[in-house]
């Protein structure tokens, strides 16, 4: 029996088409819907367009657009001869303004998908706005994110060479204020705790002492049983190497290197989303892997006990607004504001040349990849997150999301676990 | 209405005399009373017009500039090529240079040799700006319909401008065993080559 | 409140939901939604569900579009997007089309110009829909929109104003002035001091950096972005996002003729700019070539 589902109010809609068999999930094809080029509008553009046209791809993750482009670009760039090394302070801000994005990210899901979808799943509803709890959040962390890039969304201040801002202190004071009003509300409404302790847990026996809207989460999910449900491949993978996350690939319990040369993308018939696999096969990107990879100790606890199942997936990416906020707070008091901006004076003229930018986006790791000839883009390919996390089942194996559903005896069930893995149709159909 | 007038015409004639004198004797050879005296007016009178020899040397150049702008403006405005526009503007200066040498000269001699005396008040472009602008003008359009070739503007200006001052100047030492206005052809040629797309 | 509140329907059609999301940034959105009844919205918790959306039967009185649009081929549900689009702007009173692609058709008409384009306008052209139901569009071009701008419009319908509309059906008010209005680096445009390179508060963009400021209609510096800055505040030229010509090409690099910038400041003649040019570029003022603040290491 198939059962048709539209999955709606993510980024976009997609389709999930259901395969029953004796009141289970046998199979899931997920399919999203139109193509819009960006690859091909670039064709034929100056290189430091990509700057502009990419974050275009997602109204959601487009500053991860922004930091792949450009890191696209240098990487191109230094391939082509020139030497580009960035100041501490540009790392600094460029890594802030992206932490910022992610921390948005997360919470929009938490309190815009996540809560109100599982209170309409479970009837079990508190009446809350919890959409003016995401709007609140978001407008001050982006505001955080703005003072340095001009605005959010869709900024183009990373440049090859570093930053556009030059700011000053008291640019740096207002961000400080605002990630500490930020802290504030993760400590009064979603973790109810202060955040010392809450980073201080470090089991899933300590789990208890968390309040707020993360407790409720929880609550909800394990009384209803279904924290246990959404396992998948247990393969989890990152790329962006940066100062906070690390590269590698997590399976089992081994944690190892990782190479992207071994990514490879594939057409999949009815959808126009292109999956992607590493050494042929399908992992999971997002919070969860990189927890994993970087062995965050409360979700290798919570792993421990639950696998990749939706309680732990949908932990560790609450949890990761935590370190988030923490580390985005440490980039600003490092701050060195009479180091350059930006060490380039003038446009590079490399005319030939193939660079690769990876960032880590709230969904995982973002790939772009410019080829350019003769002073202008002959090709650029962009590789997102929800690619390996969305692609349907191969020859050989199952999809992550897609297995991660196969079992459910409920759509509506398995459309939550869906939601789980923070969907973005945008972003997978650019 | 009368009275203003009169003064402005005026003023004009000390400016065109000025000119001459400056050009001819010399600068610094040149006091405020022998322009009072060829003007045949009292030296406080002129002092009424001009507070110094200083400031009639700035208020002359900007007149020069502003002649000499005019006529390219009207070049600028007509419906032709930038190789025809060449041709005009090379007219156009050899032909001042003929019949009121004096002009290039003090742009030439007095101008260019006195930077001093437009230190202050005539920097950089302030005082020829009716002529560059329209220079720019004429680039910016020969470059947009994509006649000229897109440079640096002062090496284009450089280019062009030199080399008709250039001329000038050798035909005023008495170099040059031609009239200026046989050049024109040649010389419009030689600039259009190096200028264009 | 005694007045009947105004039924909100928010439409996506070929978009990345920036709009959205940029609209989220509101710090008053819920008051600002208070005087709506929202019908359907992309991501915020609405009475109806997307498939009574696309039943096409729900009732609209303010109709927000965003993203661009293509007659045919774009589907929602099996339901094509513009037969959906047009059915709702019959019932509507009043059509906003939020951000570049839904007024303008945007970046993502470059991928094919002929058949993607905006709802009243194909770049400045005026496509078939112009006829129909431009007397009740508001565009609202930026890319993405710009939450205040949105709020503006929304709070005048909800109080029966009228907005004064540009001959595109811009709200005069928003973008009746330039980009340039209002930035930071003004002074430095004044005397036409550019910018060394990238990454300094110091200096104007108009001259290497590609910015689009002074041709570019909009309010981005008289109204800040997320309340606090702009691009050009913070050095990156502005791409001209809010124009039917968006996105041009060399998005980083002033195209000169010469030197001089290929495009004016808007309704500025070239004598005129360049006679200013000219005297203001003589000066050379201590204080714009030197830096702001100087900070010990």
């Amino acid at each position: 029996m198939i059962v048709k589902k539209l999955i709606e109010k993510i980024e976009g809609e997609a389709e999930l088409d259901f395969t029953f068999d004796k009141g289970k999930v046998e199979d899931v094809r997920i399919s999203f819907g139109f193509y819009r080029g960006i690859e091909e509008i670039l064709a034929g553009k100056d290189p430091y367009d990509a700057l502009v046209i990419t974050p275009r791809v997602c109204g959601i993750c487009n500053h991860a657009h922004l930091i792949a482009a450009v890191r696209a670009l240098e990487n191109g760039y230094e391939s082509a001869g020139a030497k580009i090394s960035l100041t501490d302070k540009a790392k600094n801000i460029r890594e802030f303004t992206l932490a910022c994005e992610l921390i948005q990210n997360h919470m929009k899901w938490f309190y815009m998908t996540i809560l109100p979808q599982l209170e309409k799943l479970l009837d079990d509803r508190s009446g809350e706005n919890h959409a003016l709890k995401a709007s609140y959040f978001s407008s001050t962390i982006t505001k955080a994110l703005a003072i340095f890039a001009g605005q959010w969304p869709h900024s183009g201040y990373a440049v090859p060479g570093g930053v556009t801002c030059d700011p000053t202190y008291i640019d740096v004071m207002q961000a400080e204020n605002l990630i500490d009003e930020s802290i504030r509300f993760f400590e009064q409404m979603v973790a109810g705790i202060p955040m010392h302790k809450y980073l201080n847990i470090d089991s899933v026996s300590e789990l208890h002492k968390i309040n707020g809207d993360l407790a409720r989460v929880l609550r909800l999910l394990g009384a209803s049983r279904m924290a246990e449900t959404g396992k998948s491949h247990d393969r989890f993978i990152v790329f962006g190497d940066c100062i906070l996350f690390k590269a590698g690939k997590s399976m089992a319990t081994t944690v190892s290197n990782v190479d992207i040369q071994y990514v490879e993308e594939m057409l999949q018939a009815g959808t126009t989303a292109k999956a992607v696999t590493y050494k042929n096969r399908f992992f999971e990107v997002g919070p969860l892997a990189r927890a994993m990879v970087a062995k965050e100790p409360i979700v290798k606890s919570l792993h421990k006990r639950y696998k990749d199942s939706l309680i732990t997936r949908v932990f560790a990416r609450v949890h990761e607004v935590a370190i988030l906020l923490e580390y985005s707070k440490k980039l600003l008091q490092n701050l060195v504001l009479n180091e350059p901006s930006c060490t380039l004076q003038n446009h590079l003229k490399a005319v030939d040349f193939e660079g690769v930018g990876v960032a880590e986006a709230a969904r995982g790791s973002l790939i772009h990849k410019t080829t350019v000839k003769e002073g202008l883009i002959a090709k650029y390919e962009i590789i997102v997150p929800t690619q390996w996390n969305l692609g349907n089942s191969s020859n050989t194996e199952q999809g992550v999301a897609a297995k991660a559903m196969i079992g459910s005896s409920d759509p509506e069930e398995a459309g939550f676990i869906f939601r789980a893995f923070d969907i973005c149709s945008v972003c997978t159909t650019q | 209405m009368k009275i203003a007038e009169k003064k402005a015409r005026k003023r004009e004639s000390i400016i065109l005399t000025a000119l001459q004198l400056f050009s001819t004797k010399g600068f610094h050879k040149t006091t405020i009373p022998d322009i009072a005296d060829k003007l045949h007016m009292s030296v406080g009178n002129l002092y009424n017009y001009f507070s110094s020899k200083d400031m009639l040397a700035k208020e002359i150049i900007k007149f020069t500039s502003e002649v000499l702008g005019n006529e390219i403006k009207t070049v600028n405005m007509m419906d032709i090529s930038s190789e025809e526009k060449i041709r005009k503007i090379v007219e156009i200066y050899f032909g001042m240079a003929s019949e009121k040498p004096e002009m290039i000269e003090y742009f030439l001699r007095v101008y260019l040799s006195h930077r001093e005396v437009f230190a202050d008040g005539c920097e950089g472009m302030t005082c020829v700006s009716g002529f560059i602008t329209e220079i720019m003008i004429f680039f910016d359009d020969g470059v947009s319909k994509e006649e000229l070739r897109d440079q640096d503007f002062f090496s284009a200006f450089g280019l062009f401008m030199g080399y008709l001052g250039g001329m000038v100047f050798l035909k005023g030492e008495e170099i040059l065993p031609r009239e200026l206005d046989e050049y024109v052809d040649d010389i419009s040629r030689n600039i259009y080559y190096a200028l264009k797309a | 409140m005694s007045q009947k509140r105004l039924k909100l329907l928010w439409l996506q059609s070929i978009t990345c939901n920036g709009n959205t999301h940029s609209f989220l940034n509101h710090p008053d959105l819920f008051s600002i939604l208070s005087h709506f009844e929202l019908i359907y919205h992309p991501v915020l918790e609405t009475s109806y569900d997307i498939q009574a959306l696309l039943s096409g039967r729900l009732d609209c009185d303010v109709l927000i579009l965003e993203g661009s649009f293509r007659q045919e081929g774009f589907k929602k549900g099996g339901i094509e997007v513009f037969e959906l689009v047009k059915n709702y702007a019959e019932k509507a009173k009043h059509i906003i089309s939020a951000g570049t692609c839904s007024t303008f058709g945007g970046i993502f008409k470059q991928y094919d110009p002929d058949s993607i384009s905006g709802f009243c306008f194909n770049g400045e052209e005026r496509t078939e829909s112009y006829e129909k139901y431009a007397s009740k569009t508001i565009s609202l071009p930026g890319c993405p929109i710009h939450p205040k701008w949105l709020s503006y419009v929304l709070m005048m319908l909800s109080h029966g104003k009228k907005i004064p509309l540009d001959e595109l059906h811009r709200p005069q008010e928003l973008y009746g002035i330039t980009v340039h209005t209002g930035c930071v680096r003004n002074e430095y445009f004044e005397w036409k001091v550019d910018t060394k390179g990238f990454g300094l508060k110091e200096g104007c963009s108009f001259y290497e950096n590609g910015c689009q400021g002074p041709y570019t209609r909009g309010s981005c510096n008289k109204i800040l972005w997320n309340d606090t800055s702009s691009k050009t505040v913070v050095g990156t030229p502005c791409f001209g996002c809010t124009e039917p010509s968006f996105p041009k090409t060399a998005l980083y690099t002033t195209k000169t003729n010469m030197g001089i910038p290929a495009t004016m400041p808007l309704g500025v003649p070239r004598r005129a700019y360049l006679t200013a040019t000219g005297i203001a570029k003589s000066f050379k003022i201590k204080r714009f070539e030197e830096r702001i603040i100087t900070y010990d290491s």
